[in-house]
């Protein structure tokens, strides 16, 4: 049978099968009924600090809320798409046909994808709100849609493919989770710690006017040197670079406002994921004495601008990892079957 | 044994462990096309693991198997497309109609949407499930469940057919539907493999039967001494206490003589002997109305193979 065409029963069986559920439905409803809720807050909040063109905050943050959704949904929604079936008796019945392994393990994956996008389809009422309030950029709204479909389809993959090699449905539901919270939490906590953990001894030195008694006039000091020690997380922003969320800041193109500074979230998220990758200055001079004048460090938009960007280094480990999970999942569901998991069953 | 047919199922020396436990250890046996063949033997024996491999959803670890003349474990696609299975455990599509679920299982043969549509019907007419094909599979009884994974199994007219216990959960008539659909399925020529706990019903539906025990194929000597051994004939007169004097009268001793609620059992060894004691039986004047042996041939052979286990001298193979 044409791979495409055997995929393409496979995601009817499990569209027809899944997303008919009245589950589904609710699940929906709530999203929508949230994302409004955020909508009308963040509107009022911008409108409170009277900003104009605060479409890009808005929208930003819409995103941000259907990529934490979706990868709270995704798991659900293909995490147990495999070995549901098998625990159902019903994928040994599939694999008996003319369909493949490969088209039975694609199709769910394209089936659980389609699924989480709809949460997507449901926000964009919202996400016209957002583009109405003004100040978006038709770079934002395409790189940022692309970025976060294709992170939910990161997600999907993992959760099928996990579901294939896995045999206990809650099981591979629960290590679904822990992947998605590795990749968003986890990699925060890594940078916390690693930065912390690595420290690098500063030798700062001073200089201070020493004033005369009862003139203006001063001599400049002698210099005092301090010592102390600063975290190095300028060694792990690599790891930062895996995180969904920042992947999605670092790709979308940047809005800085006419002072340098960020007009959405994801370029907010950026700068900050970028002014890491600066590593401290470990002999700084404080010279308060000779140079009168003081220089404004560097603004946001200066720091990213000289600072190298990541995400496609983070996307291509997403798409490795689901293409792994999804190749490992298909040798799984390969029959006839030599190996089986301990405590599988064949039918 | 020399592997001889391009059609049917030829098995030869198949074995499969799962981890230390020795599901199968040594079966052999020929299924021919046009003929129903089925497959006893106890609880854990073997046999849903044996239908596993020749349905190509597991691998043997030694042994060849042949469906129409393909390897399952070399070109599955070529068995899938002329094999149906019908698992012993029911699985189905809850939320899906009956119908869609044949239409969705004959779509994933390769049919298009129009033959997938028509060929749901036919088999919906052909299990009797019309009043059920636009309800969800999950209301279906036991044996509603039977019948449609029973369609689902010949959605694609597969030429070998593999039933995993087909009949349980029928009520009479359903299982006098599914013998009469069954020797019109291998009339037409398909080679069928049976496996049941209802032996009574194999008997009257399994031209020939291979015994299975411990994982592995009985000898045919040993089958053979089974099925000659003793086993109990039921006798029933118009006067039901004229039987038993008239027994012993032909020199069977009163001990040997039992009842159960429908007639009187005496154990005889073989037919001939039986077709002697029912002609001295109707001499002595007993008027009789039901000679028959108490048990079918399947049954016997198989309550006999399990009272005596194999000799150490006994060869396995067929």
């Amino acid at each position: 049978m044409k791979l495409w065409a055997g995929v393409g029963v496979i995601i009817g069986l499990e569209l027809r099968q899944r997303v008919r559920g009245v589950a589904w439905y609710v699940l929906l409803g709530v999203f929508v009924v949230l994302i409004g809720i955020v909508t009308v807050l963040v509107g009022l909040a911008t409108a409170s600090f009277g900003g104009e063109d605060s479409g890009g905050w808005l929208y930003s943050l819409i995103i941000y809320f259907v990529l934490m959704l979706g990868t709270l949904i995704a798991p659900a929604l293909s995490g147990n798409a495999i070995n549901g079936e098998r625990e159902a008796g019903t994928l040994a019945t599939i694999q008996v046909t003319l369909v493949s392994a490969a088209q039975i393990v694609l199709g769910k994956f394209l089936a659980a994808w389609i699924a989480t996008l709809a949460f997507l389809v449901a926000s964009s009422p919202f996400l016209v709100v957002a583009a109405a309030l003004g100040g978006l950029s038709v770079g934002t709204v395409l790189v940022s849609l692309l970025v976060l479909a294709v992170e939910l389809g990161v997600i999907a993959a993992i959760g099928v493919g996990l579901s294939a090699i896995l045999g206990r449905p809650l099981f591979s539901i629960v290590v679904s989770y822990l992947a998605v919270a590795a990749l968003s939490l986890g990699t925060l906590i890594a940078f916390g710690l690693g930065g912390v953990a690595i420290q690098s001894e500063v030798r700062a030195t001073t200089v201070q006017s020493i004033y005369e008694d009862g003139s203006d006039s001063y001599t400049c000091g002698p210099p005092t040197v301090s010592i102390y020690s600063a975290p190095r997380f300028d060694l792990f922003w690599p790891i930062l670079s895996a995180n969904p969320y920042v992947v999605l800041a670092d790709a979308t193109p940047p809005q800085f406002s006419e002072y340098g500074s960020p007009t959405d979230l994801f370029t907010g998220v950026a700068s900050l994921v970028r002014a890491v990758q600066v590593p401290p200055d470990l002999s700084p001079e404080f010279d308060y004495c000779s140079s009168a004048t003081f220089e404004p460090g560097p603004t946001q938009e200066e720091t990213y601008a000289k600072t190298v960007p990541s995400w496609f280094v983070g996307l291509l480990l997403h798409l490795v990892l689901a293409a792994g999970a999804l190749s490992w999942g298909i040798a799984r569901t390969k029959t006839p079957a030599r190996k089986l998991a301990v405590g599988s069953r064949v039918a | 044994m020399r592997l001889t047919t391009t059609e049917g199922i030829a098995v030869e020396g198949v074995r499969r462990s799962f981890g230390s436990v020795r599901a199968v250890t040594d079966i052999s046996f020929e299924a021919r096309p046009g003929t129903v063949t089925a497959l006893v033997g106890p609880n854990g024996s073997g046999k849903t693991t044996l239908l596993l491999m020749l349905a190509t959803l597991l691998a043997p670890d030694e042994g060849s198997i042949r469906i129409a003349g393909h390897d399952p474990v070399v070109d599955p696609q070529a068995v899938r497309a002329i094999m149906g299975w019908m698992p012993d455990t029911l699985g189905s599509w809850a939320s899906l109609t009956v119908r869609t679920t044949l239409q969705i299982t004959a779509r994933m043969y390769g049919r298009d949407v129009a033959q997938a549509a028509a060929r749901a019907d036919e088999l919906i007419d052909l299990v009797g499930l019309w009043e059920l094909a636009d309800r969800p599979t999950r209301v279906l009884s036991r044996g509603q469940k039977q019948k449609l994974s029973l369609a689902r199994a010949l959605v694609h007219d597969p030429s070998v057919l593999l039933l995993d216990e087909p009949a349980s959960g029928l009520d009479p008539a359903a299982r006098i539907e599914l013998r009469i659909l069954v020797r019109r399925l291998a009339a037409e020529g398909r080679t069928i493999l049976v496996s049941s706990h209802v032996l009574a019903e194999l008997d009257e539906l399994a031209d020939t039967a291979i015994y299975v025990e411990r994982g592995a194929s009985i000898s045919a000597e040993r089958v053979a001494r089974a099925t000659s051994s003793a086993r109990p004939w039921r006798i029933r007169a118009l006067e039901p206490t004229s039987i038993a004097p008239a027994l012993i009268a032909t020199g069977i001793p009163a001990e040997a003589i039992g009842a159960d609620g429908s007639g009187i059992l005496v154990s005889v060894d073989t037919e001939q002997r039986a077709a002697a004691l029912l002609g001295a039986l109707v001499s002595a004047g007993v008027e009789v109305t039901s000679f028959s042996p108490a048990t079918g041939d399947l049954e016997h052979t198989f309550l006999d193979l399990q009272a005596r286990p194999a000799e150490p001298g006994d060869g396995v193979r067929l």
